[in-house]
């Protein structure tokens, strides 16, 4: 089977107008296209960096007031400069794009433009074959980002195309030299809703003050559409991580179940010896079953939870309250909160290891909680 | 129980309160007795007026019943204009041109001349009305828009201005930001400081009862707010804060749930919101500091009901905040304004009317308004989204269709979209075309100025009203069983509705199940993209801004840090940042006190 087509697709700075994009995301998910989704009012050096850190075969940009002719070429021109022009630039802005632009535009480099009223089946039709077919990188020398967006790219391949096979549960990972892994690797999960993404985000805006020159990869999780594409829509909301001091990697689980993709182990591998200070990776919304991180790559997880789990037989049945090292109860400002932290803790007394319960506000800002887990982590060992 | 869900209760215990008195006025002679003598009162008191070919008509059509039960469902099920529920309408009169061979008094408790004028006397010769025309305009820099509002006004009575931002305005960018450049005074016009607002209401007497502007606006509305303040005392002194008239739209939740120009997290944002409501409701009693909006929520993709749904919840929310900060709801309930999307959908007939209903019997019965907070004020605008590109002067149609509805529904302003939308912010061509489409609707034609009611009440009309009405109240339980609207929000409710539908609304197009006229029916095949006159910044007008505002932050380099220093602490010890804001920005540009801002609060986290 060949490997899904990945394209990254956004709207421009200043711009909310999310209807139309929102709507071809959907359309490209069920025909089997995965889509990187930025979301709305980003500029345009983010974009480019996400194309070139997901390796995605496109960038498709939606834009509906005004200044697109400037805006494409300005991600057309970065996209050249950065020698990553091998990703095709396509958009539309229904009526808002004359013929006239679109000749400016394509000389500037943009590859297509659909004008108003191009039925969304055409739109797909040409995302499958302009962008399906075998890969031509341009001649200019990678950078080591690209590179490591490559090589991403081929683990991620080799197993859509079967040539490789999701290494068995229990297989443990050499660990790599000391010396050449030299990042502290974060492993987040915990059930869908329960704030992992923005909890993740505020951690790196933490660590990005912190440390000028921390560098930090994150390895995110959403899931595939059963049969079709996937949309991995984290970046629209990891507003913070859109930096050029963090790699960031939005993966679909094509298939897999609890919470990881069949390349995970191996990307992750890749990651943790890349040099990055820290790799963070996050799973999808997981089951009370799930123990994603059976590797001995993840240093430190962390189980975050929403207070309305339910009753306190539930927390009985959840297997990562044995396993995580950090139990964060997020949304800690909710009624339960207490309840359920005094709960959390009793049943983690049960195991009888050293385990550390924070809780948090993710979505508040400069909250405690969030600096507390940020000092945990950073901690040594 | 959030106070959405004693909306429920109050609608569904009003109905039966009608349904009650319905089987009373049949029953108890004298209740009935006293149910027919206020209908020929009224009857006999509506004055009669007289087209131009001499037909005579009331100013007000009743139905023709005379049988209490009958009489008593009409009264309070829908009430006359400007009568709780207020169906009918808002106010007693609208659009009606000033009566001819005028005959007899007024009718009706609340009429102007119910209290003291003589029963029978000749009414005052009144003032003609003010037009309910609204066109919204804006691009370029301050002094194009500025031009354009002289163009638009110069044959009205009143100068109401519906101004539009361009893209950093409205998320609180300065035009010096990074990669902004091609955005300046695109879609709407650029302002980046105090001067600008300036600029922007030049040779408009800010202070007269004839002008009135209103901001489109909400993300950072309190600074823009501060702005328009500043300026106006800057040009007329300070005596002119509690004349200044308008409405800033500031409406946070939609932002949230549908449009997405939000700066800064929910919660601040609010908090931020209700300063500046605060501050208004006590310094500018004539000013409309939310308008809470449907149109985005339409025109994002929802269904009619999920618009006016939303758009009641969220004002029921907004009450709900202001109540428990303190402010009485006779202070902020007359100040509330709606602003709804009218499209070609049949729910259109009575999608106004309806919403009207729900909000005056919730916020009597919910929140103990007055009757001037019971009031559904209402803007509305013909629907962007209907408009299409293929042969769009078609869309001038589409346009007038939706005026008839929006008129018919009782608006009380109107905007009507240009048929160039689809490509272009309005060239004058087409945007004179839009204003006289209302004029033609209004003054020309009979439909509207000689008689309420003309075309209110049709059993079409009222089939469609009540489905509406149970239909809204439906999407209520659903946002209460989660927690309410904030909650909602936090699950992504509002939007993910909002985004299935506009899903379903493109699929319908594409196979042809919701014909749209020259796209995929009737279309034709041959036609090439027309030529359109593209209203478009030029460069050098974008470099002038940006030389403009490099200018202010120079002249105001050293006060700037010490504003915004002040600013800051206001806002972390808690206190209502509105007064100190007004100071600021005459210092500051919109940009730096955002930035300042977010500094303290954060950013605002988008919602996919």
């Amino acid at each position: 089977m060949p490997a899904p087509i990945r394209v990254l697709t956004a709207v421009p700075i200043c711009d909310g107008h999310d209807s139309a994009i929102n709507t071809i995301n959907l359309e490209f998910i069920r025909h089997g296209i995965e889509v990187v989704y930025m979301g709305y009012h980003r500029y345009a050096t983010d974009m480019v960096r996400a194309a070139i850190q997901e390796d995605v075969r496109a960038l498709g940009i939606s834009s509906y007031n005004g200044g697109h002719v400037e805006f494409f070429a300005e991600v057309a021109s970065l996209l050249k400069k950065q020698g990553a022009d091998y990703i095709k630039l396509f958009g539309g802005g229904g009526g808002t794009i004359t013929t006239a632009d679109e000749a400016v535009m394509r000389r500037k480099g943009v590859d297509k433009i659909f004008f108003a009223g191009t039925p969304l089946s055409e739109m797909v039709e040409y995302v499958h074959q302009h962008y399906g077919g075998a890969r031509k990188r341009g001649g200019k020398a990678p950078t080591a980002e690209m590179k490591l967006a490559r090589k991403l790219t081929e683990i991620e391949d080799a197993y859509a195309r079967g040539k490789k096979k999701r290494p068995t549960a229990h297989k443990k990972i050499r660990n790599p030299k000391s010396e050449i892994r030299n990042s502290k690797v974060f492993g987040f999960t915990g059930p869908g809703g329960a704030g992992k993404t923005t909890l993740i985000d505020e951690l790196v805006l933490r660590l990005l003050n912190r440390e000028p020159k921390v560098r930090i990869a994150i390895l995110s999780h959403d899931p595939s559409v059963v049969g079709a594409g996937a949309l991995l829509g984290d970046r629209a909301t990891m507003i913070n991580s859109q930096d050029e001091r963090v790699f960031m990697r939005s993966m679909a689980t094509r298939g897999q179940a609890g919470g990881l993709s069949p390349a995970t182990e191996d990307c992750l591998q890749l990651l943790a010896q890349s040099n990055f200070d820290f790799v963070i990776i996050e799973t999808v919304g997981t089951g009370q079953e799930a123990m994603p991180f059976q590797t001995g790559l993840v240093d430190k997880t962390v189980l975050v939870m929403n207070p309305d789990y339910g009753s306190r037989l539930q927390l009985q049945k959840i297997v990562m309250l044995d396993l995580a090292d950090i139990v964060v109860v997020n949304k800690s400002d909710q009624e339960r909160a207490r309840t359920a932290i005094s709960e959390i803790e009793r049943r983690l007394d049960q195991n009888k290891r050293s385990q550390t319960t924070v809780s948090t506000v993710a979505n508040r800002h400069r909250d405690a909680g969030v600096d507390e887990l940020c000092d945990l982590l950073m901690e040594e060992g | 129980m959030s106070k959405l869900g004693r909306v429920v209760e109050a609608v569904e215990n009003y109905n039966q309160f009608v349904l009650d008195e319905v089987k009373r006025a049949r029953s108890e002679k004298a209740f009935g007795k006293k149910l027919l003598d206020r209908w020929n009162e009224v009857k006999a008191k509506t004055p009669i007026g007289a087209a131009p070919t001499g037909l005579k008509l009331p100013r007000l059509a009743l139905p023709e019943i005379d049988e209490p039960g009958e009489i008593a469902r009409y009264l309070l099920g829908e009430g006359l204009p400007g009568e709780f529920p207020f169906t009918n309408g808002a106010y007693r009169e609208m659009y009606l041109e000033p009566l001819r061979e005028p005959e007899e008094g007024s009718y009706g408790k609340n009429g102007r001349h119910g209290k003291n004028g003589k029963n029978g006397a000749k009414p005052a010769p009144k003032a003609e009305q003010e037009e309910p025309t609204r066109l919204f305009s804006g691009f370029g820099l301050a002094e194009d828009t500025n031009e354009r509002f002289h163009y638009l006004t110069g044959h009205q009575r009143s100068a109401r201005l519906s101004t539009a931002f361009d893209g950093p305005t409205l998320y609180g960018i300065d035009s010096d930001a990074e990669g902004v450049f091609g955005k300046i005074g695109e879609g709407g016009l650029a302002i980046d400081t105090y001067e600008d607002m300036v600029r922007l209401y030049d040779g408009f007497d800010m202070g007269s009862p004839s002008f009135s502007a209103s901001m489109t606006i909400s993300g950072p509305a309190p600074i823009i707010m501060a702005m328009y303040i500043a300026a106006a005392k800057k040009r007329f002194g300070p005596s002119v804060i509690p004349k200044l008239r308008g409405t800033i739209q500031a409406d946070i939740f939609k932002e949230v749930q549908a449009q997405n120009e939000t700066i800064f997290p929910t919660e601040a944002s609010l908090r931020f919101l209700c300063d500046m409501i605060e501050f208004t409701t006590r310094e500018l009693p004539r000013w409309y500091p939310v308008s809470i909006s449907g149109y985005h929520i339409g025109e994002a993709g929802a269904t009619p009901v999920q618009q006016a749904a939303y758009t009641l919840s969220n004002g029921f929310a907004y009450a709900e905040l202001l109540s428990k900060r303190g402010i009485s709801v006779d202070q902020f309930g007359p100040r509330l304004s709606f602003f709804l999307d009218c499209g070609l959908d049949v729910e259109y007939i009575a999608l106004a009317r309806a919403s009207r209903r729900i909000w005056a019997i919730g916020m009597r019965d919910a929140f103990g308004a007055g009757p001037k907070g019971q009031m559904f004020k209402l803007h509305t605008q013909t629907s962007g989204r209907s408009l299409v590109a293929a042969e769009f002067k078609n869309n001038l149609t589409r346009t007038a269709a939706e005026l008839m509805l929006a008129y018919m529904n009782g608006t009380n302003s109107c905007h009507s979209n240009s048929a160039d939308e689809p490509f272009t912010t309005p060239s004058e061509e087409w945007i004179r075309l839009a204003a006289h489409g209302q004029a033609i609707l209004l003054d020309e034609s009979g439909i509207f100025k000689h008689t309420m009611n003309m075309l209110t009440g049709s059993p079409g009309m009222k089939a469609v009203e009540r489905a509406v009405e149970a239909a809204i109240l439906e999407e209520f339980r659903q946002i209460e069983e989660l927690g309410g609207v904030l909650a909602a929000i936090e699950h992504r409710y509002q939007r993910s509705q909002i985004q299935n539908a506009a899903h379903r609304y493109e699929q319908q197009i594409y196979d042809g199940t919701r014909p749209i006229i020259a796209l995929n029916k009737y279309a034709d095949a041959k036609e090439e993209m027309p030529e359109v006159e593209m209203v478009r910044t030029p460069r050098a007008k974008k470099q002038l801004q940006v030389d403009r505002l490099a200018k202010f932050k120079k002249k105001n380099a050293a006060k700037a840090q010490r504003a915004l220093d002040k600013l800051s602490d206001v806002v972390e010890r808690g206190e209502n940042f509105f007064p100190t804001l007004i100071e600021t920005v005459e210092v500051c540009s919109l940009g730096q006190i955002t930035g300042r801002l977010q500094e303290i609060v954060g950013h605002f986290r988008p919602m996919v």
